[in-house]
């Protein structure tokens, strides 16, 4: 027990004889420590501590790289036999060929699935804080509590986008020889398929961090991730099924229809010019992130 | 040094902490007494900056926490036993609270080994007892080694050992120096552990004083007497001021005069008496006589600087 005592002579500094009713006197210079305090990058690493110390995290991670090859390598096999099947059908060819390069949109096909993996991850990161009690640990050490947040948010977009630009990479390098199979070339050197590569994982890193906002908002893991899954799958079907100028024109501005847009190379019918789509999809991170700011500083933890 | 000035906190309709003050000195270990849901907690929460005061302030060293420079080197707390996230490692935890302040891994071994949690360190928090949670709440709260801890309920679920453990710990903390603020519903360890008393009822603060001005303040001593003339001895003391209770055969409870002037009494009336014990007031007693009527004592038990902002918030 004697080793609680880190200062040399910590005696010096609290006791005051007959302090009982000195209140008003010597309150500013009161033994304030000079030691280092939560600095920026020093919440970060206490942030990638906690992100990595935990087993849920890496099972949802590994989760996302299995599912992105997985739903890749079979996409890359649909499509090897669509294009095979059509070979003999000009018409079905043609109608396959005006969907753009099918073989090199193989790699990403397991996007939906991964934004839903990682969203939901950046809401039980910040949102099990809470539902545990850890988040009262996390903010008497950081009582400004917005740097937290960052070192979180920032901690969970990073993974996010490189464990989404590893794994389109990883199934791009599984696909080529499943296309080629069929007599198709993918090009995983090309700064088109890069570009694209790079954007879809930003996209998911956008997701993750819609994610950390509503887990932040919400406080509830449960309730943090069926509101993102009614944003990205729900709202995307309910307004397929109502019809309407207006409808089709919302339709444009769901963050799940900025994707397509962003990564094609000429403009598809129905959607936004790539920079409207990322300045919305922009407008749906920064929005709930900011207010999650202001809520979690005026909130009671 | 703690200090909250006029602190309250409404829950929607609920006022849990209406207005207190009080001082909570370096030096000395303070209790901070009162029933489940007096508003202990929500003080305590109040001054670690995790809930907002809905008015008045409460500082640490003069500073509200979220303007401390290294806040978990000016003050550790432990809240809530729970505050651990279930599925990392109290290793791990330990290590990602340290981080923010660069506080060396060696200080969290200390503290793991000082809380005698070596052997459960890299389990997983979920699986935790009670009592392993209380320790690695304290480990937490000393891991800044800091000048001002504050502890709600840490004897909570802890063993006979354990509570043995943290009523030392505390003690010797305060004899550093150190601000020491601990909670509790049971006013038995109280009674052993703190030096002064802060007893909060219903949101209020009722007594703010040393812990033996509050037992010796209630009310007069009391003296248990055993004579096998029961009936005679009662008619000899009975006087004013005095209160003779018969508990049981030949036993009774004398208040109102000292054990000297109860044997000089029996002795000059030849009465024979086999036990003459002088019963101090337990905390307990003292207690539930401040916690019956707060207005009457508040004012007789309050020390110092203290009592006219409390008498004025009622």
């Amino acid at each position: 027990m004697s080793s609680t005592t880190l200062e040399p002579n910590p005696s010096s500094r609290g006791v005051r004889p007959g302090a009982a009713n000195n209140q008003a006197g010597d309150r500013a210079g009161d033994s304030l420590s000079t030691g280092p305090g939560p600095s920026f990058l020093r919440v970060l690493n206490s942030e990638v501590i906690k992100f990595r110390t935990l087993l849920s995290t890496m099972i949802l991670l590994g989760a996302t790289i299995a599912v992105i090859i997985g739903v890749g390598s079979l996409a890359a096999w649909g499509i090897g036999q669509a294009l095979q099947a059509s070979s003999s059908d000009p018409q079905r060819s043609a109608a396959l060929a005006a969907q753009g390069d099918l073989a090199a949109s193989a790699p990403s096909a397991g996007i939906s699935f991964a934004q839903l993996i990682l969203g939901s991850l950046a809401v039980l990161i910040i949102s099990s804080e809470f539902t545990t009690g850890m988040a009262r640990s996390t903010f008497t050490a950081v009582p400004k509590r917005i740097p937290a947040l960052a070192a979180k948010l920032l901690v969970v977009v990073v993974s996010a986008f490189l464990v989404t630009a590893l794994s389109l990479y990883l199934a791009g390098l599984v696909a080529v020889p499943i296309l080629d199979q069929y007599g198709h070339t993918l090009d995983v050197s090309s700064g088109h398929y890069y570009r694209t590569l790079l954007i879809n994982s930003a996209y998911v890193a956008a997701v993750a961090a819609i994610g950390m906002a509503l887990g932040a908002l919400i406080r509830n893991s449960a309730g943090g991730i069926m509101t993102l899954v009614g944003i990205f799958f729900v709202l995307p079907i309910a307004l397929q099924i109502i019809q309407g100028d207006f409808v089709t024109e919302l339709r444009k501005f769901i963050p799940s229809n900025t994707l397509a847009p962003l990564t094609a190379a000429d403009h598809v019918p129905d959607t936004l010019e790539s920079w409207q789509a990322a300045l919305v999809l922009g407008a749906w991170v920064v929005i709930p992130i900011v207010l999650a700011g202001i809520l979690l500083k005026k909130r009671d933890v | 040094m703690i200090e909250a000035r006029g602190l309250t906190k409404v829950y929607g309709e609920k006022t849990a902490v209406a207005g207190v003050n009080f001082t909570v000195e370096a030096g000395r270990v303070t209790g901070f007494l009162g029933p489940n849901g007096a508003g202990k907690s929500t003080t305590m929460r109040m001054i670690m900056g995790l809930d907002r005061p809905t008015s008045g302030s409460v500082t640490v060293n003069g500073v509200p926490l979220d303007r401390h420079h290294a806040p978990l080197r000016d003050v550790g707390a432990l809240l809530d036993a729970k505050a651990v996230h279930t599925g990392r490692s109290a290793y791990n935890h330990l290590r990602a609270m340290a981080a923010t302040h660069s506080i060396p891994k060696k200080r969290v071994h200390d503290v793991i080994e000082m809380t005698g949690l070596a052997e459960v360190a890299r389990k997983k928090v979920g699986g935790f007892s009670l009592g392993m949670g209380q320790r690695l709440g304290i480990a937490a709260a000393l891991l800044g080694d800091p000048q001002t801890v504050i502890l709600d309920e840490p004897v909570n679920g802890l063993d006979p050992e354990g509570v043995v453990w943290v009523r030392n710990l505390v003690k010797y903390l305060a004899s550093e120096g150190r601000t020491v603020f601990l909670s509790s519903h049971l006013m038995s360890e109280m009674a052993v552990t703190a030096d002064h008393l802060i007893v909060i009822g219903r949101g209020r603060i009722i007594a703010d004083a040393p812990i033996q001005e509050i037992i010796t303040g209630n009310g007069q001593g009391r003296t248990r007497v055993r004579t096998d003339q029961p009936d005679q001895l009662t008619r000899l003391l009975a006087g004013t001021g005095v209160t003779v209770q018969v508990q049981d055969h030949e036993l009774l409870e004398v208040t109102g005069l000292e054990p000297r002037q109860i044997a000089r009494t029996a002795l000059d009336n030849h009465v024979m008496i086999y036990e003459l014990t002088p019963l101090r007031a337990s905390l307990e007693e003292a207690y539930m006589e401040l916690t019956k009527d707060e207005v009457e004592y508040h004012s007789l038990i309050t020390t110092g600087g203290h009592a006219p902002a409390q008498a004025g918030g009622n």
